[in-house]
């Protein structure tokens, strides 16, 4: 206790509260700028930070974090595009409002819930971090399987028209993840001879191409804007006040959505990606009006936004106590902690004290700050992106994505790749595979391929080596949950079939 | 433009044919790079067969919509692969000038009569863009852009 009000008085300071806003509207710039993602905001900031205390640069790269996953949210919202991985659930719900002139309604939820997520992520980490962190431990080869498997139930409700489709979308998108060397057997696969496609498809890549090329063929194809000319963020008629009741007045969903945010961020190299889409699927499970997600549902929003807020400190958990990035941001926190020669552990809590707990609080400082930067900044890009002709903002977009995804990699392949993806995503849109489950499949392919070939290469002697994937309690849970998540994706559809769904929905309509 | 097309066939087709096109090469590779991409091949065949059957059985979608111009649709997916090709020939800098100002007038024609004097006035917006973006990560970002045969 000692050390955290030692750890807060040295955070309340001009400097430091001055460092994690400047922290938090680099990260919000960069963060809603589509291609550029959280790991690259961090990594581009990083050299800004070698001459600053310890303190002083973790509480700086802490606030760029924070507000880079919370800037993603603004072009996901905007113009269709996450700017970072993790705003892909964003997209689904917050498009649809900004294209019924709510944009303004989802910016204030997205930045509410972001605020939320991020204070109870701080809480979490302070209160759960050594329990938490050993129950992250327990994560075999076996139960990270179970973990994509789980992850890869979503595909089938996030393709809305067809289950069929939407793992046809899936597996494509598993494929997709295993070009390149392998991660386990080391060999190149699927490069047709072609030496640079060694090194695979990166996710940001064809999340760039997945996602924001379609939506520029359309704008071109339709010859109009992102959003609709006349719409205006309808700020008089939404309050933020009414709309932090209507989220703080039914809490469940962010409550769950921040406790699903917190359990996954603690596994490691799940990341706000797979956060957000579980606390999303969650959200509209559970929902009592569930067909209205996807077509501006704040609910939606929240979910997405609290969630992979709660995730930035959330997956500091393993980060700090074991040295494992629950994200791949945290591997950069990683270095900026060894350069200054702290060693996770332990010691981060005892010895360096309110060094750690001074981090821990700064990120809540900077989730604090996302409301007025995030507010004033969200009008000022909402202003940027409806007051741009669509001929000017066509090649602007496609002029920052081919920027953005050349310098992941300093690869033109990389580019020809995003574009190669972007087309087909387009074409294959028209047939019904959405572009979520390839991305989905994408982000999971790899750890499920790591954890199926590990358990069956430890189970070679085993009679039937694939039951070595249900050989604990954990595993067998992970595998009853994959079960239940694929049952309930398919109970709607058979209650659809024989008729009951309709009379359900009747009677909802009758009643007042 | 709208296209019949029967979308449970075509989505099951596109699925057989990105099957075939990584079953091809996967003999070379070892036991232990191949067991999980062949389990999913496996399962991705299955899965496009059962689309072609329900697609014969009870199909869903019969038509495909293209929203707006398919002409101007495919010039500018051609516009965008020919910027992505001559990047490396001219350089980041100078085609991506070229694609802006060319993109610009072509989608610009839609609405209004692109002019001269249009073209003139947003000379210096274009400019400015491209200018800034280009040396905030040539010089901030320390990203190596593709000089090519001029920048």
């Amino acid at each position: 206790m000692d050390m955290l009000l030692e750890a807060l008085a040295s955070l309340l300071t001009f400097e430091s509260v001055i460092t994690v806003l400047v922290g938090v509207s680099a990260g919000l710039f960069i963060g809603a700028m589509p291609g550029l993602t959280a790991t690259m905001a961090l990594a581009v900031l990083l050299p800004f930070t070698f001459s600053m205390e310890a303190l002083q640069g973790l509480i700086a790269l802490g606030g760029v974090y924070m507000g880079s996953i919370y800037g993603g949210a603004f072009t996901a919202i905007l113009i269709n595009t996450p700017g970072t991985p993790s705003s892909i659930a964003t997209t689904f719900d917050g498009y649809p409002m900004a294209r019924q002139g709510r944009a303004y309604e989802a910016i204030a939820a997205a930045t509410i819930a972001s605020v939320a997520g991020g204070i109870v992520g701080v809480i979490f980490l302070l209160v759960l971090a050594p329990p938490l962190a050993r129950w992250a431990v327990a994560f075999g080869p076996s139960e990270m399987f179970w973990v994509a498997m789980l992850g890869l139930t979503l595909v089938a409700s996030l393709s809305s028209d067809s289950l069929l489709k939407g793992l046809l979308g899936g597996c494509i998108g598993i494929l997709l993840s295993t070009i390149g060397v392998s991660p386990v057997g080391g060999e190149s696969r699927f490069i047709f001879g072609y030496p640079p496609l060694q090194g695979g498809i990166e996710l940001i890549v064809a999340l760039i191409g997945l996602f924001v090329i379609p939506e520029l063929l359309t704008m071109a194809a339709e010859g109009r804007g992102a959003l609709p000319g006349q719409t205006e963020l309808r700020k008089k008629e939404v309050s933020i006040l009414s709309i932090a009741r209507r989220i703080f007045g039914k809490p469940v969903n962010l409550i769950r959505s921040c406790l699903i945010g917190q359990i996954i961020a603690i596994i490691p190299g799940a990341g706000g990606n797979v956060t957000s889409l579980v606390a999303y699927n969650e959200a509209r499970r559970f929902s009592r009006d569930p067909k209205s997600f996807g077509k501006g549902n704040v609910d939606g929003v929240v979910a997405s936004e609290s969630s992979n807020n709660v995730m930035v400190a959330g997956s500091m958990v393993p980060l700090l106590t074991l040295g494992i990035p629950g994200a791949p941001p945290d591997a950069i926190i990683l270095g900026v902690l060894l350069m200054h020669g702290l060693r996770p552990g332990l010691d981060l809590f005892t010895e360096s004290g309110v060094l750690t707990n001074g981090f821990i609080l700064s990120m809540g400082m900077a989730a604090l700050l996302l409301l007025p930067v995030g507010l004033l900044g969200g009008r000022l890009i909402h202003r940027v992106v409806i007051r741009t002709p669509y001929y000017f903002l066509v090649p602007s977009i496609a002029m920052v994505t081919i920027l953005g995804t050349f310098a992941l990699r300093n690869s033109l392949l990389d580019v020809g790749i995003m574009l190669i993806l972007g087309t087909a995503g387009y074409f294959l849109r028209l047939i019904g595979i959405q572009p979520a489950p390839i991305v989905l499949g994408l982000i999971l392919g790899g750890i499920a391929e790591e954890g199926y070939v590990q358990t069956l290469m430890a189970a070679v002697v085993d009679p039937i080596p694939w039951l070595r994937l249900l050989h604990n309690p954990l595993s067998m849970v992970l595998a009853g949950m994959v079960v239940l998540g694929a049952a309930t994706t398919l109970v709607p559809m058979w209650l659809a079939r024989k008729g009951l769904l309709d009379r359900v929905d009747e009677d909802d309509g009758r009643s007042p | 433009m709208i296209l019949r097309l029967n979308t449970d066939i075509a989505a099951g087709t596109v699925g057989l044919v990105f099957a075939a096109v990584l079953w091809l090469p996967r003999e070379e590779i070892g036991r232990l790079s191949i067991i999980f991409p062949r389990a999913i091949l496996v399962l991705l065949c299955l899965i496009a067969v059962a689309l072609i059957v329900k697609g014969v059985i009870r199909p869903g979608g019969r038509q495909v919509e293209i929203t707006g111009s398919p002409r101007r649709l495919f010039t500018v997916i051609a516009g965008f692969f020919l910027w992505w090709g001559l990047v490396e020939v001219l350089g980041f800098l100078v085609t991506t000038l070229v694609a802006f100002f060319a993109l610009t007038w072509y989608l610009a024609r839609v609405e209004t009569r692109v002019t001269w004097q249009r073209l003139l006035k947003w000379t210096p917006v274009i400019l400015g863009l491209v200018i800034v973006f280009y040396l905030t990560f040539k010089e901030v970002l320390n990203v190596r852009l593709p000089t090519g045969l001029f920048f």
